[in-house]
């Protein structure tokens, strides 16, 4: 009985904090389902004669998103997610970490086909050990040593990755060179 | 006797030098994922994709194959050792796994769920040898409108009933079919959702759903939300059984594999509940007053050997729908159904008559990726263990390169990378607010070819979509997914109609 007064407790002091990203998210798949929808006007339904054209299953997910959003709007609405399990990890998201991460990769993305393979993953690997050692509360992080290190590891985790692509296996990688090696 | 005789030139091809060096690097590799956190079998086998491009179908079915089931031995060396579990299949052998290794039994606990998931994998090896032969020849005789069906079971089941919201399931589904729409519709040619962009009239690779959304969230998710999170890990035990931990195990090994070989049989999927049936089965059978008082406490052994005998018995059976109807119903299943495609393979029913010396290749590929499993995880295990030791940090780093070499090395485009961290992103909203997965790979595998048994049910209709309640196989088929949508919210209001009439 106690047990159970302590957990509604703690709902109420976490439920105005936690709504409005739930709010987002119902939202968010609400307009995904519009979208989808008015994409979907531009297919053309000729059906031969099956009765089911190619414009019947973007209809379909299309209504059906936007039906899940409403339906979530409106749990939010009332409450809440239902039946939801609580996240794993902190109640608070360290947002630089993320935004380090997020470098990592899009900067990747950006210069792989430029400055190769190699480069590129090492690149990533170092901005994204960077923010993941600050999210973890590493003050050393910063050190030239540190940086050192991570550059170091980034190069000899890509360099066997990228020769095992291309020699053992024949696939493509972009190479800074046309070597195959770099 | 033609099975035998099937099985034993699957062997010949199986145990040449090469096959077998593919078999024991995915069986390796399949371990460490499977111990490492943050990546499964699922974005392992995912990020190998591009290999089948160069490697020849038979091997690098072995090699995923060994992934697959790698993983699964690998996936309880971590939720025992370490005091949280990664996936859900691990779950329930944490929860006796961790307390055993806490009394310090980790090495017994170790020893039990891997000659559990050897002696479970054999025998579901020896169900599917058995079986998918008749179930294939069976299905040749199912129709555009059954198979629809047995798909719509499989979404049903993914996305309704396995996960805690039918809600969220059933939008995380509708997501999966939204990116299978995406390029040129198979029947008719006509593109959709492509936008303009011509790297989308090829649709969306399973690669990149997968990675981005196992892999890539994963790393996102870690550094936003779980970098200050510290694991403890339980000492290493001797790996060795004493005489009554052996007594106590055999009937649970048998019991979990009876539990979960039918569990991966039927188009359902999922090991969560084969695995806490077992579970729950091996806490009610238990005699001896000595052994149940240690269920919670100490650990009770047979608390690792069924639900670790039920997860791989399950994962094994799966292949049977896999293979003969080309229906996944997890995660991996999804992504081995997208390495068949990629080779122009459509598994089914057909595939045991054209493909005959590959399929057989492969299921003695299981048997002797067990038999190395059980040799790379008893003896070695400590060798496993030390991967435990690497930081988190460089550890969900260096996953991102090989996340790169998996979404780059398919199509080769710098396009994909960018749509890789879109999907990482909208996986890590989903991680945070409890959206399943997997119904949205399945969708996104499954759409396409549920929409075109669907085009094809209704054209066999002259249009009209009675042919469902026409066909009895349809019919019953059809009843079952209404039994399956509807049985558990009835036995849901009974229970809390039952609940108010008590109070």
């Amino acid at each position: 009985m106690q047990k159970e007064q302590t957990h509604v407790a703690l709902d109420e002091a976490e439920a105005p904090r936690a709504l409005w990203p739930q709010a987002l998210v119902a939202a968010g798949v609400l307009l995904i389902g519009v979208a989808l929808a008015i994409g979907a006007i531009g297919i053309p339904s000729q059906a031969g004669y099956g009765g089911v054209g190619p414009n019947f299953l973007p209809w379909l997910v299309s209504i059906a998103l936007i039906v899940c959003g409403a339906w979530m709007l409106w749990e939010v609405r009332s409450g809440g997610f239902r039946e939801l399990d609580e996240a794993p990890g902190a109640a608070r998201g360290h947002w630089p970490a993320f935004v380090w991460v997020s470098a990592a990769l899009l900067v990747n993305a950006a210069l792989i086909t430029t400055i190769g393979f190699i480069a590129g993953c090492t690149l990533c690997y170092l901005l994204a050990v960077q923010g993941l050692r600050r999210a973890a509360g590493q003050p050393q992080a910063n050190r030239p040593g540190v940086w050192a290190i991570d550059i170091l590891t980034g190069a000899l985790i890509s360099a066997p990755v990228y020769w095992m692509f291309t020699q053992f296996l024949a696939i493509n990688l972009p190479g800074l060179t046309r070597s195959g090696w770099l | 006797m033609d099975i035998l005789q099937a099985l034993l030139s699957g062997f010949a091809a199986a145990i040449t030098p090469v096959n077998l060096l593919w078999c024991l690097v995915g069986c390796a590799l399949g371990t460490a994922v499977g111990v490492l956190p943050g990546i499964g079998p699922a974005v392992a086998v995912a990020m190998l994709l591009p290999i089948t491009g160069k490697v020849d179908i038979t091997a690098s079915m072995i090699f995923f194959s060994g992934i697959y089931y790698g993983a699964m031995y690998g996936g309880s060396t971590t939720s025992i050792l370490l005091n949280t579990p990664g996936e859900t299949a691990s779950m329930v052998t944490a929860m006796e796994g961790n307390k055993m290794a806490k009394s310090g039994r980790a090495g017994a606990a170790l020893a039990t769920a891997a000659v559990g998931s050897f002696v479970a994998g054999t025998i579901a090896t020896v169900i599917v040898t058995l079986f998918a032969p008749f179930v294939a020849e069976f299905a040749v005789r199912l129709g555009p409108p059954e198979y629809f069906l047995l798909m719509l079971l499989a979404f049903t089941t993914v996305s309704a009933v396995l996960g805690k919201s039918t809600l969220r399931g059933m939008a995380a589904l509708s997501a999966g079919l939204a990116l299978g729409c995406i390029g040129l519709d198979q029947i008719s040619g006509q593109g959709r959702y492509t936008g303009g962009i011509p790297e989308l009239l090829d649709g969306i690779e399973i690669v990149l759903v997968a990675v981005g959304l196992f892999a890539v969230a994963e790393v996102l998710y870690a550094a936003l939300y779980e970098g200050r999170v510290h694991e403890s890990q339980n000492t290493l035990s001797r790996v060795h059984m004493s005489r009554r931990d052996w007594r106590r195990s055999w009937p649970a090994w048998l019991r979990g594999t009876a539990i979960g070989t039918p569990f991966g049989c039927i188009p359902a999927g999922g090991t969560e509940i084969p695995t806490f049936l077992s579970y729950a089965a091996e806490k009610r059978l238990v005699k001896d007053p000595a052994d149940r008082a240690e269920f919670g406490t100490a650990g009770a052994i047979e608390g690792v050997a069924g639900p670790e005998a039920a997860n791989n018995a399950t994962v094994t059976a799966a292949l049977i729908p896999l293979l003969t109807l080309g229906i996944p119903t997890s995660n991996t299943t999804a992504i081995l159904l997208g390495a068949f495609q990629n080779y122009g393979i459509q598994p089914g029913p057909q595939l045991f008559t054209t493909s005959a010396a590959l399929v057989w290749a492969l299921i003695a590929s299981l048997y002797v990726g067990n038999v190395m499993l059980l040799v790379l995880n008893l003896p070695m295990v400590g060798l496993w263990v030390k991967l435990l030791r690497i930081p988190k940090p460089q550890l969900f780093a260096g996953i991102l390169i090989f996340a790169t070499v998996g979404a780059y090395g398919m199509r080769q485009s710098a396009f994909d990378l960018f749509l890789l961290y879109a999907i990482g992103v909208v996986g890590v909203a989903m991680r945070r607010f409890d959206f399943p997965t997997a119904p949205v790979v399945v969708g996104m595998i499954l759409g396409p070819l549920a929409e075109a048994q669907l085009r094809n049910a209704i054209a066999i209709g002259e249009g009209s979509p009675m042919v469902f309640l026409q066909r009895p196989m349809s019919l019953v088929l059809l009843l079952i997914v209404v039994t399956v949508l509807v049985l558990p919210r009835v036995a849901g209001l009974l229970a809390r109609r039952r609940a108010v009439a008590a109070a």
